[in-house]
């Protein structure tokens, strides 16, 4: 994981908080067994200061709520987080009809006895794991409110008919929600107040271009920087409601690329992984029109990348 | 001939517009088409470039100074084709890719010019052809055509930089037009900042009418006469309202429920095709704008309207009061059949402690319970009122009957929403008279009519309504109480189609059909509460299928309305 302490280091990240890291690290070495749950990015998070708050409030103890737009990568901050603090990771999809059972655990027959199958929240306080709580915002209040005393000072499970558990100290929780995307709504205030809320900024167009840079370094620079600037323009797109959300997709222009490199032609790759994830005719229109104002349909893999 | 440019191909040229100019909070004053009536990409493009790099505004200023001169719309196409050389020149190390698209657009001149009929030959102005030739010639790498000097030197000097700034391009485009058309006189001051949009054959301007909000003058009884009703003023040039029309709506209806933000979304998502030229309006008439004088007027009309509607409940109170006890007996017994929940066996789940015994002496783990597909059905009415100004002369009575069905709803502890809609000035406006957390029906009495009625786009505006959280987990009913006479002042933009047709009659009718369709398959059973004339049953028929039955009476109500549950239910049951 030393790598990812380089690049926060050549980030700028405050040094005194990466000590800090590496004093809880060592403190709280993860078993042998836990280690294949210990995330491995694919990506790292760029944004100093997004790092250094979320640093400091686990650090500190707090759970995390990771707030904001589609693709501000709430996700990969939660999972390079896990990763950095070396402790295994749990993640948790929430719906409509994720209920207690689903979140703490539930009662099953093992051939002999009825025994309690565990859940992700259970097994995250039991192990001292990061519990990503996916699009919290999604559950039922009601569903949420078992999750209460794990989350605030008492920092314990209590299961009617079961022993109460107590969180491991190295437990926290990282809970991510989108706004403004339909089918979701505000947290509680009860659930809200035991979190401390991170506003998730738009990745900026540098930290857009350095983040397909990294992944992709033999990406020519001049077509690297009108892929940002068709993201950027895209992004504008959504911000006015002009398209959905959909369409604005870092994971996409990511995967165009990827396809790109693989042979593609710009304008096949950007179709599959972008114009195609809205599934509105109009709207593909309008997003198609911003790929032809911004990057040539025909560009073949050497035009894109160098070597 | 210019021709009105509807839905789609105007919000796409719109978006080409906002992209290049990386802006979208202003509305575009100048667009560009082909002949046929879809976007100019390009030359959209270019008018975004404007807008980024020049200062629009003055350049408005400067079209407008000539709009009168029978040159004018000659002129606009030449002096684009010069911003088009500085704008290429400005953004062209930004944007590589424009090199391409430029090419392209020259090739499109050519595909365009062969055609072009005899006659639209004969129309074209021939310094306008020239000129683009040229520079189309030039962009494509093809032979130049023959010119004289004097159009060399337009050619030439048509080519403004790059470099230039607005005062230099606003220099050129007079020396130009002085230079080459003795336009001598132009009243155009260059340094002076007017407002004003121009209107040309390039760029299309766009006009709409503007409707009063009327409501009932007459006494209630019938009167026909009296009232006053709206007409179609004839199809002209119509576009989306614009912000007049939407400072009358909020000072006359009350502030929207919806941030603009949420506004633009559902505009967005459902403004579309046919009610491209539409906006929404949810609101529970709060903050009305007492200090616009036709706000002040027509609050004191819906109060006397209130308190007809109050009297109308408190003389009728007896039979009122039977209907609601019938009605509300008659759903629960409907209801009670389909409100069964039936928890699932499963392996793992909530141990069920009368079944444990299986465990040991069967080996059947399947002694847990979990939530089961089949879920208790709960309920959650919607109640739209058509509030348009056909209901004018019955609106004691239709708020009497709404009143009715929502009381007898809520004591079945049913949640159910009311809301009342109207269109007017492009705006389908939909009021919230009964919040349904609230048991409290007396915001009904408030019901008034007064306006038009864009069924298909009120319906699919409620059907979107779905964030609030009596909502959740229930299945949804819509109850609409209607003449099946879908009516607005807003033609029905079309795609495609040059003149926008009428929204009313079959057209109105197949629009409302399929909005209904679209409900139906999201889930949402729909049915109709019919008060209206014979004529209009066969519409009635088409729009809501089965689901619908005929009211002439209060007192048919329960029966009615408990019926055409069951048969809805029914619907529910079988799916």
């Amino acid at each position: 994981m030393e790598e990812l302490f380089t690049f926060l280091e050549t980030e700028g990240v405050s040094a005194p908080l990466l000590e800090a890291v590496r004093v809880f690290r060592k403190e709280h070495a993860a078993a042998s067994e836990q280690k294949s749950r210990i995330p491995v990015p694919e990506y790292y998070y760029y944004g100093k200061k997004t790092w250094e708050l979320a640093l400091a409030a686990l650090l500190a103890g707090k759970n995390l709520l990771l707030a904001g737009p589609k693709a501000t990568g709430k996700n990969v901050l939660a999972e390079n987080l896990a990763a950095l603090f070396g402790r295994p990771m749990w993640n948790v999809s929430f719906h409509v009809n994720a209920d207690a059972s689903y979140l703490i655990g539930t009662d099953t027959y093992n051939g002999q006895a009825v025994v309690f199958r565990p859940g992700p929240i259970w097994l995250s306080a039991a192990e001292g794991g990061f519990a990503v709580l996916d699009e919290i915002n999604m559950a039922k209040n009601e569903a949420l409110a078992v999750l209460h005393a794990a989350l605030d000072f008492r920092r314990a499970i209590d299961m009617p008919g079961y022993e109460k558990i107590s969180l491991r100290p190295e437990t926290r929780f990282i809970a991510t929600m989108n706004y403004g995307y339909a089918g979701t709504r505000d947290l509680n205030e009860a659930l809200t107040s035991r979190f401390a809320v991170l506003d998730m900024p738009l990745i900026t167009g540098e930290n857009l271009q350095k983040l397909i840079s990294r992944r992709y370094p033999a990406i020519r620079e001049r077509i690297c920087s009108q892929l940002v600037k068709l993201y950027e323009e895209l992004e504008k797109k959504a911000e006015s409601a002009e398209i959905s959300e959909s369409a604005l997709d870092l994971r996409g222009l990511l995967d165009a690329i990827a396809l790109m490199d693989q042979g593609v032609l710009s304008g096949d790759a950007l179709t599959m992984c972008i114009v195609n994830k809205t599934f509105d005719s109009y709207e593909r229109g309008l997003i198609r029109d911003v790929i032809e104002a911004r990057i040539p349909a025909d560009m073949t893999r050497e035009v894109v990348f160098e070597g | 001939m210019i021709k009105k440019q509807f839905s789609e191909n105007a919000r796409r040229a719109r978006n080409m517009i906002w992209n290049a100019a990386g802006r979208y909070d202003f509305e575009p004053p100048f667009m560009a088409y082909f002949p046929n009536g879809t976007p100019d990409y390009y030359f959209d493009m270019m008018i975004g470039f404007a807008e980024k790099w020049l200062d629009m505004q003055r350049l408005w200023d400067f079209f407008k100074g000539y709009e009168k001169d029978r040159r004018a719309a000659e002129w606009d196409e030449l002096l684009w084709l010069g911003l088009e050389n500085a704008l290429f020149e400005k953004e062209a190390p930004e944007r590589p890719v424009l090199e391409e698209l430029r090419k392209k657009r020259g090739e499109r001149f050519y595909e365009e010019q062969a055609r072009l009929s005899r006659q639209q030959m004969e129309y074209q102005s021939m310094p306008v052809y020239t000129q683009q030739e040229a520079r189309w010639a030039a962009v494509c790498g093809k032979k130049l055509p023959l010119l004289t000097p004097r159009e060399r030197r337009m050619a030439e000097a048509l080519r403004f930089s790059g470099d230039l700034g607005t005062d230099e391009i606003l220099a050129a485009m007079k020396a130009f037009l002085e230079t080459f058309f003795k336009a001598g006189k132009l009243s155009v001051d260059v340094s002076v900042h007017k407002g004003g949009k121009l209107a040309s054959l390039f760029l299309r301007h766009e006009h709409r009418r503007k409707d009063r909000f009327l409501v009932r003058t007459g006494s209630g009884e019938g009167d026909h006469a009296r009232a006053v009703s709206l007409g179609h003023k004839g199809l002209g040039r119509h576009t989306a309202p614009d912000e007049e029309d939407e400072a009358y709506v909020r000072a006359v209806f009350g502030r929207s429920l919806l941030s603009d933000e949420e506004r633009r979304l559902l505009t967005n998502e459902l403004c579309m095709e046919e009610d491209a030229d539409c906006r929404l309006w949810m609101t529970r008439g709060e903050a009305v704008d007492e200090s616009f004088p036709e706000a002040r007027e027509i609050q004191e009309k819906r109060k006397k309207q209130e308190a007809r509607n109050d009297a109308y409940v408190k003389e009728n109170a007896a039979v009122i009061q039977n209907t609601v006890k019938s009605l509300s007996s008659g759903i629960e017994t409907v209801l009670s059949t389909y409100m069964k929940h039936l928890p699932e066996a499963s392996r793992a789940g909530r141990l069920c402690p009368e079944k444990a015994y299986r465990l040991p002496v069967l080996q059947d783990g399947r002694v847990f319970l979990k939530e089961g597909e089949e879920t208790e059905q709960e309920f959650f009415v919607d109640l739209l009122l058509d509030a348009s100004q056909s209901r004018m002369n019955s609106q004691e009575v239709l708020s009497a009957e709404a009143f009715i069905v929502a009381r007898s709803l809520t004591a079945v502890h049913i949640p159910v929403r009311v809301t009342a809609f109207r269109s007017l000035r492009g705006y389908t406006i939909l009021e919230e008279l009964k919040f349904p957390t609230r048991s409290d029906c007396r915001g009904l009495l408030r019901y008034y009519a007064g306006g038009w009625n864009r069924d298909s786009l009120a319906l699919e505006a409620l059907g979107r309504l779905e964030d609030d959280p009596a909502l959740r987990g229930k299945q949804r009913i819509l109850l609409i109480m209607t003449d099946a006479n879908p009516n607005d002042s807003t033609p029905a933009a079309a795609a495609g189609q040059f003149l926008p047709r009428e929204y009313e009659g079959a057209v109105a009718v197949k629009e409302a059909e399929k909005a209904v369709r679209q409900l139906r398959n999201r889930g949402i059973r729909v049915g109709a509460i019919f008060h209206g004339n014979t004529s209009h049953l066969a519409d009635l028929h088409q729009i809501y299928g089965h689901s619908c039955v005929r009211i002439r009476k209060a007192s048919q109500l329960a029966e009615g309305v408990s019926e055409l549950l069951l048969m809805m239910l029914r619907e529910i049951r079988t799916d």
